[in-house]
This record gives structure tokens, sequence and C-alpha cells, in this order.
């Protein structure tokens, strides 16, 4: 009886170790090449991980919850010809099996190839393409598909109308215009009165949740934070939106304040690149950034998580608006890759957008600020009337706070570079002189 | 001074011409970079030129073997190679020339040279002995392609050991040649010298022929013709060396499988060795810039075609299987864009691909074997052969047959196979089905017009629903009821 060693493979770019959060075989399981065994964490990614070889699972060899490093046997396989000849010729077992594409032909035998690459299109690990692109069981046109890459809809998760599941051209606008209203955060409901039962629960930490705990911890205990708010009026704003909004949406993109926001933070970080840096702790050096990679907070149903926009200097607002909506869905559907979460040079939380007026928020370690934006409120400003008298108006109020490493930046420096900040998103028409 | 781009193509064959024009389209400012010709092997010394000599073969041996029977009689028949290579070197400028037209004419900028990555951000490129020129660009696309694989102990002379490149310039026909290699290529060029009068014969290491590339049945059709055309071939045999034997070449083979191992020779005057072709990935100093390249030397890419360095894409032979001019240009056309900020991404269900034979082979999608182990273990096959359609009697070619394979519950095409006449011009049909996931009746309802080879096709659908007019199969009544019968040619 043969048996081999499956090891774990590369999970991504210097991701060197994962902690198994649940197996997805047990022994004596039939198991097909490329079928998917377990799921593992890694940094802020669920990474689900594929057999090589097909055979018949003997041994798991980690315990849910252990931390394995890559190259560690994970499990160990019977491969004995008959028990594989069984499991190469069974029906998928779901349907998400993913098969090569049928031109691949020449492709050498499953076998052969690393799994994780076979899943990518040819390779290229932590380079995942969002939407993937359509399996083999998916029915639908050329034209379609692509009409479902633009919408940013994965056409793989859709059922479709057609004959035999056909996925037509109307089944991927309906979805598309499901899937942005989809936005809207969901409010978790807390029962009222105690359960039946015992009075308590115990649930290990783990996965996201364990990863953010270690995080903000980090954070905190390396850095000594420093807070400033400010309110911005932001009237200018709200209509400059308005106005772009119904221009924006005939691209398919729904423009939030958030690029705008990105936009005059991009445009300060210039005028002090001391926020736009690091500290090495180890090196006692601090690192200034020649390149904006911008995250962003997301509040998902497994914890917070934050994509980055690389480059975000280099795009329009309208590429902006299109990327957070993208890296949010895929945040939301657990599906961000390690890359799109790692390199941000700051970070911006939104935690307006559900309703706080005010925050003290959590620098992402090794960076050294943080910019909150808050709800917008529609509040009497005191301002200059006709005659130089003073008068009441309503105007459109945001507040915005920026969280300092103390250790880099002080006070002073961050007052200066908040009403930089205000200057410009109170008067968005600023930011023009900053495009490029 | 560096010239400065938007996006630097590195290589002008099928793949990175399409990618610098598109990108041109797209406003970028490109630049193309090419050491050897513009339009690469492809145009030059590949698919081109290989069929301009293999239609001057066809038509000889036409010439030859159907002429008489349909009232002609051609008396003394002289050949010219020379004139044949003129002829063919002309198709190739004129197509070479047309890609330069078109590179021009969208503002693409063409540097001729040799491209080397100093940095993962600059490029030196040598212009000429002595002198380069420094290029920058946002993006780059690596579309440097592959080369002929050598065998140990055969390096290629290009006067006795021939690679595709040598085989498609020699001045006049060999004697005999002695092909290594029973792959698409070798047994192309060898079809096409034996249809020139030369002695060939085919060593192959494997069992059979075209071993995976081809539907195995559409590949026996192929072999019967070659034998009897004169080929000879020598399966499972090595080839371990060679030595001089006059003007011509010694090539001692190790035949047989474990155990039963013969030492044979074989003599020829030239040996042509096509035993596949490699990646590029080695050049160009791609490693020392640090991009990651997989153990069969291809640059590893994502779904979009961008490499471990993210603002530097690969396309075609260099990236990924398979190595086919037509899957570069549609990766070529999908890097640009993806450049331009489009989101896509490689979404096909199928790389068509055609082997000119004789008769040529096509295929699209799945064999039987491959639609099996991919989730449809019921299939619906049906087969037409070329003999019963009137437009490949009226042209001497009724070799062959057109096979359908379809999932048996849901009647949605899964794969089709051609060997016969024109196959490789057939076959897009058969792709478009596909890549629409038509059914057997959507290809069997569409009216094909008569009298042409693409009848075939309507009638090969019909006959994997059990009923094609121009063969006899099983009267309808007996066959309700029977899911997944095959039919029966």
């Amino acid at each position: 009886m043969a048996t081999k060693d499956i090891q774990l493979p590369e999970l991504g770019e210097g991701v060197t170790e994962g902690e198994l959060v649940k197996w997805l075989v047990k022994p004596g399981d039939k198991i097909k090449a490329d079928q998917t065994i377990a799921e593992m964490m890694t940094d802020k990614a669920t990474v689900e991980v594929p057999t090589p070889s097909a055979g018949v699972v003997k041994e798991l060899k980690a315990k849910e919850g252990a931390v394995v490093e890559v190259g560690q046997v994970l499990i160990v396989i019977d491969t004995d010809g008959a028990a594989a000849n069984v499991a190469a010729t069974a029906p998928a077992p779901t349907a998400q099996a993913s098969a090569p594409a049928p031109g691949a032909k020449s492709a050498p035998a499953p076998q052969a190839q690393p799994a994780l690459a076979a899943k990518t299109n040819g390779g290229g690990r932590g380079l995942d393409v969002y939407p993937p692109p359509a399996e083999n069981r998916v029915l639908a046109t050329p034209a379609t598909r692509r009409l479902a890459r633009e919408m940013g809809v994965d056409i793989n998760q859709m059922l479709g109308s057609g004959i035999a599941g056909r996925v037509t051209r109307e089944d991927v606008s309906r979805s598309g215009a499901g899937a942005t209203q989809a936005g809207i955060p969901s409010f978790p409901t807390v029962a009222r009165g105690l359960p039946a039962g015992p009075i308590e629960e115990r649930v290990a930490i783990r996965g996201i949740r364990k990863k953010i705990a270690e995080n903000m911890q980090l954070s905190k205990h390396i850095i000594p934070h420093i807070t400033l708010g400010d309110e911005a009026n932001i009237t200018a704003l709200v209509n400059l939106r308005e106005e772009l909004k119904v221009q924006s949406e005939k691209t398919g993109v729904k423009i939030t304040y958030l690029p705008f926001v990105m936009k005059a933070l991009l445009a300060s970080l210039r005028e002090f690149p001391m926020l736009n840096a690091s500290i090495d702790d180890a090196a006692q050096e601090i690192v200034y950034k020649k390149y904006f990679n911008i995250g962003f907070a997301a509040d998902t149903p497994n914890g917070l998580v934050v994509p980055v926009i690389k480059n975000a200097d280099q795009k329009t607002i309208l590429q902006l608006g299109k990327e957070i909506v993208e890296l949010g869905r895929k945040a939301r559907d657990g599906k961000l890759s390690l890359d799109e979460m790692r390199g941000a040079t700051i970070t911006i939380t939104n935690i307006g957008s559900i309703g706080s007026t005010f925050a003290t928020p959590i620098i992402n370690h090794p960076e050294v600020a943080i910019l909150g934006m808050y709800r917008i409120q529609d509040k009497p400003v005191v301002k200059k009337g006709e005659n130089g008298k003073l008068e009441l108006d309503v105007m459109k109020v945001m507040n915005f706070t920026v969280t300092c490493d103390h250790r880099l930046i002080d006070g002073a420096v961050a007052a200066r570079f908040l009403a930089a900040f205000i200057g410009r998103i109170e008067n968005p028409g600023v930011l023009m002189l900053d495009m490029m | 001074m560096a010239q400065d781009f938007d996006v630097v193509v590195v290589g002008a064959g099928p793949g990175g011409y399409v990618a610098a024009i598109r990108s041109a389209q797209l406003g970028k400012k490109t630049a193309i970079i090419e050491r050897e010709y513009i339009g690469g092997v492809c145009l030059n010394v590949g698919c081109i030129p290989s069929k301009a000599m293999i239609s001057a073969g066809h038509f000889l041996h036409r010439l030859e073997t159907q002429a008489p029977e349909m009232g002609f009689t051609v008396k003394g028949i002289s050949h010219d190679m020379g004139q044949t290579q003129k002829w063919k070197q002309g198709v190739c400028d004129r197509m070479a020339g047309g890609v330069e037209q078109l590179l021009k004419g969208n503002g693409v900028t063409i540097i001729r040279g040799e491209a080397q990555f100093k940095t993962a951000n600059e490029l030196t490129v040598k212009v000429k002995a002595g002198a380069t020129e420094s290029v920058t660009a946002k993006n780059f696309i690596l579309a440097t392609g592959s080369r002929p694989i050598e065998i140990p102990g055969f390096a290629f002379d290009e006067k006795l050991v021939l690679s595709s490149t040598g085989a498609l310039a020699l001045g006049e026909a060999p004697e005999s040649l002695i092909v290594i290699g029973g792959g698409y290529i070798g047994l192309e060029i060898g079809g096409m010298y034996a249809n020139f009068g030369s002695k060939v014969t085919v060593v192959e290491a494997q069992k059979t022929l075209l071993a995976g590339l081809a539907d195995p049945e559409c590949v026996q059709v192929v072999q019967r013709r070659m034998k009897k055309s004169g080929i000879e071939f020598v399966m499972e045999a090595k080839a371990k060396s060679w030595t001089k034997s006059g003007s011509g070449a010694e090539v001692t083979l190790e035949v047989g499988s474990n155990g039963t191992v013969k030492e044979q020779k074989l003599k020829g005057d030239k040996i042509l060795v096509t035993v596949g072709r490699k990646p590029n990935s080695d050049q160009a100093g791609l490693k020392a810039i640090g991009l990651e390249i997989d153990a069969r030397g291809f640059v590893k890419v994502n779904a979009q075609r961008r490499t471990s360095i993210p603002h530097i894409f690969a396309i075609g032979d260099i990236a990924c299987q398979p190595m086919l001019a037509h899957k570069a240009s549609y990766e070529g056309v999908l890097v640009a864009e993806v450049i331009a900020g489009q989101n896509r991404a490689y979404d096909v269900k199928t790389v068509p691909s055609v082997i000119f034979v004789d008769p040529e082979i096509a295929s699209a999608g799945w064999t039987e074997e491959e639609a099996k182990s991919n989730g449809h273990p019921d299939l619906k096959v049906g087969k037409f052969p070329f003999a019963a359609n009137g437009r490949a009697v009226s042209l001497m070619e009724t070799d062959g047959f057109v096979k359908m394979i379809a999932d048996a519950k849901t009647g949605i095409l899964l794969g089709v196979h051609i060997v016969g006449p024109e196959a490789s011009n057939l076959i897009s049909e058969a792709a478009l089905a596909i890549e629409m996931g038509a059914r057997l009746e959507d290809v069997a309802l569409t009216i094909h017009p008569h009298p042409t080879l693409g009848e075939t096709m309507m009638e090969a659908a019909e006959a994997s629903l059990g009923h094609a007019i121009h063969i006899i199969q099983k009267p309808l009544s007996a066959k309700l009821g029977a899911s997944g019968a095959r039919a029966t040619v």
C-alpha cells in the first residue's frame, strides 16, 4: 500500500505558517487531486488548502487550532492504485471543484502541478483576481461573462435563470444592482432576556478575531497614541458629490465620500510626509514612504479587516470609488488576498457610515497615523452675512480625527496637518490644484 | 537619457504586437522591443512559413496523385525548391511588413535590439554592437516566447541536425529525413517533406503519436494516411547519439520499453529534432529582477497575466500552456486592457488547436476521456464521416470525420474533434458553440449551406442525437429511452 505525505503548500508570498481553522476531510475519505482539504488562517485571510494528489485520507497530522508551518506534513494519504482510480472517476463532489480549462489539455497531469497555482489559472500565488474566472460548469456566453466581471459580480456564485442553469445578461444586471445595495451594513440583533441553558458560553479566540486581538494589543503596547479632532463644514463637498453622483453612476460606480477624503488626505500627506511614514522599531529608524497606499477599515461578519488601495495617488476619484466597492465586497465575502491587505502607508476609518460622531481609533502598526471620519450632521453655524453681521446658517458638518504616533508626530504637527486637511475637504475645488 | 513609456512590450510575436497595438489604441504611450523579427517565430520561422511550405507540398502531391483521375495528364513535373523558398519568404515578408505598418500606424515606437532588465523598472536595449539605449516604463509586457528544446548529443547545427527553423529553410528536399519527436511540429514538417519526395522516418518516445495533443481516433486516421504515403514510424524509441555517415548521419536509437530495450541504427541525410519548445525565461535578466519562475520555466502569472512583480505582465509561450499563437494574441489584448484599468481576466472555455498534418486535425474542448474525468459520466458521442459529404468527395478528400461529444443529460457541447479536409477552418464554429454553451440541437438546427464541408458539423450534431440523415443509424423509435446511447456510424 503506497502512502504519501501531503505537506502544507506555500500560502502566499512571505507567509511561513498558518493556523488550521477547520478540516474539510476525515480519515477514510476519498479525495481527488485539487480538492480542498482544510481551511487555514494566515495574517488576515482564510485560505483553502487543496491536495495535489488523489487518494484516501489515512491520517490527519494536525489538530484544528494548531499552527502549521509551510512544508510541514498536513495529512497522510493512501495513493493505492485502486483507491486513486475510484476517486478519479467519481463525479465531482461539489460544484466548486475546479477543473482545468478544456483547452488546457497539454498541461501536465494534475499531480505534477502545484495545486495552489492551478487555482489561479497558471500560477502567481497571492495575486488572485476578482471576480475569479468562470468555472467550466458555468454556462454563459463570453459577452455575459465579461459583463459580470465589469460589474464585479462573481458569476460562479450565480444561479442562472436560463435553460440548464444558463446565466443570462439579465441575471447579471439584476445581481449587480442588488450587490450595490447590499453595501449597507446590517446591525447585529441582541436577544432580549436571558436564554435558557448556561448563562455563559466559552468560545476559543481564533482566526480573524485572534489576529485583530494581537494587532490591537501590539499597537497599543508600542505606540503612544494622541488623537486630535475638529469639525469641518462639508456643504460644498456634499453638493459636489450630489452633482458627480449622477455622472459616476452612469459608469456603474456608486461614489461615496471616502474617495474625496482620500484625495484630500493624499494632498495633505505630500505637505506632511511625516504622516506617511513608519517606525522601524528594531532599527530605531524612521521610514519615510515615497508611495501612497491607503488602507480603509472594513466591517465584515468575521470582524475588522483593512483592505489597501495601492498607489492611491495615481488613481482618479472614479477609480478609487470603484476599487473601494470591489475591495469592500471582497472583504465581506472573506475573499481578500493577503496582498490586498498589505503594505498600507496610512489608514482611514469611516465609522461615520455606521453612525458615530467621534472616536479614538487605534493606529494600524507600523503606520504612524489613522484618519477618522464620522457621521454627517446638519448643524447651525455662525457665519458672516452681507453687512458684516454675524448670522446663523444650517450647514453640513462632519467631524474628523487624526490619531498619531506621538514618538514621531507632536501635537502641534498633528494639529497643523488636521487644519490643512480640513482646509481641503471644506473647499473641494482646491483639490483640483493637486490633481494629476 | 532613458526613453519613458506607459507600456513597453518585449517581443513582437503574435502576443507582443497585438498587446502593443491594443495598448496604443487605448491611448497609452507604447513601445515594442524586438531583437530579431517583427512578427516573431510565428510569422517568420513558424506558423506562416510552415503553412506555405505545407501548401506547396500538398499542391505537388495532388498534382501527382489526384490530377490524373480528374482527367489531367501531367508530364515531367519539375520542382525548384529554391523558388519555393523564395515564394515562402515573400509570404513571410508580406505578413511581417503588414504588422510593422500596423504598429507604426497606431503610433507604437519600434525599438530593434536585445532587451535586458537592469531593474524592475528599467531596460537596456542593445541596439547595435557597443550601443545601448535605456528604456523605462510604468508597465512592461513580457512576450519573449519560446525556443526549440535540444536533446543531449543533438545540438542544432542547422546543417545536419535541424530545428524547425532550419528545416523550413532547406534549399532542396533531403533524400531522407529522420524526424525525432512525433509531436505536431515533427509530423507537419515530416509530412511536408514526404510530399516533396523525401524518405521520412519518425522516431517517437511514446507508444502513440501526438500523445495528449489530439483525439486518439483522429490520430489513427492521420497515421494510416502517413504510412500509405511511405512515412515509417519507430515507436517507443529514444535517440541516443549520432555520427557522420557519408554526407548524412547515422542515428543510434534505443527501442522498446523497460526490460526489452534494443539498439537500432537509422541512416538519413538530415535529422530534424522536434521534441518540444521551452520558454525563454532564462533570458533578458528576468531571474535577476526577482520574477518568480516555475519548475517548467514558465513565468508565474495570475488570471490577468500579472507576474509576481505587479507592474510586469507575461503573455504567450513564456507564461503558460498551451503554447499557441492565438492564445498569446488573446492574452495580448487582455493585458493591454488590464493596464488601461479595465477589469479583464483569462476567462475562456477552450483554446482550439490545429495540427496541419494530412489530413488536418483540429479540436476544441474535451476528449471523451477528459469529459468523463471532469464530471460528465454520461456522454452522447456522434461521428460523421467526410466520405458522406458531397463537397469532400468532389475535393477528393474523403478521409476523416467530425466527432461531437456532449453531456447526455443536458446536450451541452463539451468537445469537437475533426480530422479531415479544412479541419482547421471548420473548428472555429465548434469553438464558438462551446463558448456560447450551445447544445447539440443548437448546432443541428442551424442551417448549414450546401454543398460545403461545414455540413459535417450539423450532421455530426444530428448523429450525436441519434438521427443523422446521410448515414444509416438505427431507427429513432428503437433509440427512444436509450439514454446516453452512443451513435453507431
